[in-house]
């Protein structure tokens, strides 16, 4: 699903935000990726979205080699993904369904999927009773809940979570986890990154990465 | 296409919220593209009516040539028989002293009664030649050959005029097509690259979801067709009125001149704006879209 091969990216600035990076994520895993505050935590998840591209070495995300010129394809690999993204980058002026459904109508889904689909996601994250609220109204934790259903709703092969739990009081962080990690299952592995260690699982078969200044320390403990 | 007619109801939405963010700005553009397409529409009217009465006049060309002394009126029709059949030559027929004279007492009118003081007709048999513009000079150098032609007479400052005229007008009126399409061009395209920056969050989203560029670029060309449209639409009102004020007012002061009928007129100047507009808000609209940004990479 996600494979790298000694990837590194450096900057235009000349930061090198990740070194030698070598791993393998399979359907099904959940990921933990935790370090500090500008570790290259995020810079991994915008490798993995085709956002950045590798300096060096070799990247491949459900088939497809994340470098420059591959636009088609990193459009197309970016549909099978379901991001939350740290400043949520939902749709302003827009109900939290249109957000949600906007995310699935150029996958070829029919209106009436597209509107079962986000119906459905809201209700797991427990929002269905806001579908005609519009997004600019909605408290942080709801915003983030948001992203997240507009992220599931896709059916993603993966969930990519940026900092989903930043800026959230405790009682919601924790339940920001634990529905991302209800999306989990044996075709969608979910990755999510945090700088707060102790709203980690202690799942059994979870893979664990640390990044201190850009290398990784991988722990699968299964 | 099936995911066009699919979203739609999704796109004229978003195409209303486009055109909805920047209100005021948009219907000062629509405005703008109306009063230069009105400008245009005028100035193909004027082309139109021009052209009109040129192929009138065109139709209209003729020379005169008249006849050796001794020539029989036999001989005279045997030569009109002649010239009809030359390449270039619409008609040509015999015109006696008689008709001549008739003639000039019409021009004359009152002041007939001269010719009365001319004991014999003065004038002389000639033959009338209608010819095809563009063949002028040839026909008058092959007539002007044949035996039993005096001199040759043509009306040519009259259409050398007529012929300037309607390549000055033919001129203005491409430049005023280039202007009108440049202008409109550029304000479509500067009102899509706006609505494209106040939008330009959304966009970016919409990319780092991996939506096609088709499917993100299709409610900015419908915004920039339908504001050209309307703009086609004000403009095309706007000359219709005219065009039947100004007919009702020339019919009255200057009915000589050959004006075409008024609902042919207002039907091609409306049929020829509407196009414009169409063609102008569509390719301008794409050409406004070419400021997003086609990395791939969604920064």
């Amino acid at each position: 699903m996600i494979e790298a091969r000694q990837v590194t990216l450096q900057y235009q600035d000349d930061t090198l935000a990740l070194q030698d990076v070598n791993l393998s994520i399979k359907p099904g895993d959940l990921v933990y990726i935790t370090g500090p505050s500008g570790s290259g935590k995020t810079s991994l998840l915008k490798l993995f979205m085709g956002i950045e591209y590798p300096t060096s070495g070799i990247l491949t995300v459900m088939g497809q080699t994340v470098k420059k010129g591959e636009t088609a394809g990193i459009r197309r690999l970016r549909r099978s993904i379901g991001p939350v993204f740290q400043e949520f980058k939902l749709i302003k002026g827009r109900t939290v369904m249109e957000n949600v459904m906007t995310g699935m109508r150029f996958l070829g889904m029919r209106k009436k999927d597209i509107r079962e689909a986000a119906a459905y996601a809201l209700d797991r994250v427990g929002l269905g009773h806001k579908k005609t609220s519009l997004v600019e109204n909605l408290s942080w934790g709801e915003a983030q809940r948001v992203a997240i259903a507009r992220a599931v709703a896709r059916k993603p092969s993966i969930i990519l979570a940026d900092e989903p739990t930043g800026n959230l009081d405790h009682d919601n962080a924790v339940n920001i986890m634990e529905i991302l990690k209800s999306f989990r299952d044996s075709n969608t592995a979910v990755i999510i990154t945090t700088h707060a260690t102790h709203l980690i699982g202690q799942e059994a078969d979870a893979m664990y990465i640390r990044i201190d200044n850009g290398h990784l320390t991988i722990n699968r403990r299964a | 296409m099936k995911s066009f007619f699919r979203n739609f109801g999704y796109y004229l939405s978003e195409t209303w919220k486009i055109i909805r963010l920047n209100l005021a700005s948009n219907i000062v553009s629509v405005l703008g593209t109306a009063l230069i397409l009105f400008l245009f529409g005028l100035v193909m009217a004027g082309s139109g009516i021009g052209s009109r009465l040129v192929a009138m006049l065109n139709e209209e060309a003729e020379i005169s040539a008249y006849f050796d002394e001794e020539v029989t009126v036999k001989e005279a029709q045997a030569l009109v028989d002649y010239t009809e059949k030359l390449d270039g030559v619409r008609s040509a027929r015999l015109v006696s002293e008689e008709e001549a004279r008739d003639r000039m007492k019409e021009i004359l009118g009152e002041e007939a009664s001269i010719l009365e003081l001319f004991e014999d007709n003065p004038f002389e048999a000639y033959m009338e030649i209608r010819i095809y513009m563009d063949s002028m000079e040839a026909v008058m150098k092959r007539v002007q050959d044949l035996e039993g032609i005096s001199y040759v007479r043509d009306n040519r400052e009259v259409l050398d005029q007529v012929e300037r005229l309607t390549g000055a007008l033919r001129i203005m009126g491409l430049l005023m097509t280039l202007a009108v399409g440049f202008t409109t061009f550029i304000i479509i395209s500067h009102m899509i690259r706006q609505g494209i920056y106040n939008n330009r969050e959304q966009i970016n989203t919409l990319r780092l979801l991996g939506a096609p560029n088709g499917f993100i670029g299709i409610p900015y060309v419908i915004a920039g067709l339908l504001l050209t449209i309307v703009g086609g639409a004000l403009a095309s009102l706007g000359i219709s009125v005219l065009i039947v004020k100004a007919y009702s007012g020339m019919q009255g002061t200057l009915p000589f001149i050959p004006l075409p009928p008024r609902t042919e007129l207002t039907g091609y100047i409306n049929l020829l704006i509407i196009s414009v507009s169409f063609l102008l808000g569509f390719f301008g609209s794409l050409f406004g879209l070419s400021s997003i940004r086609n990395d791939g990479s969604g920064r």
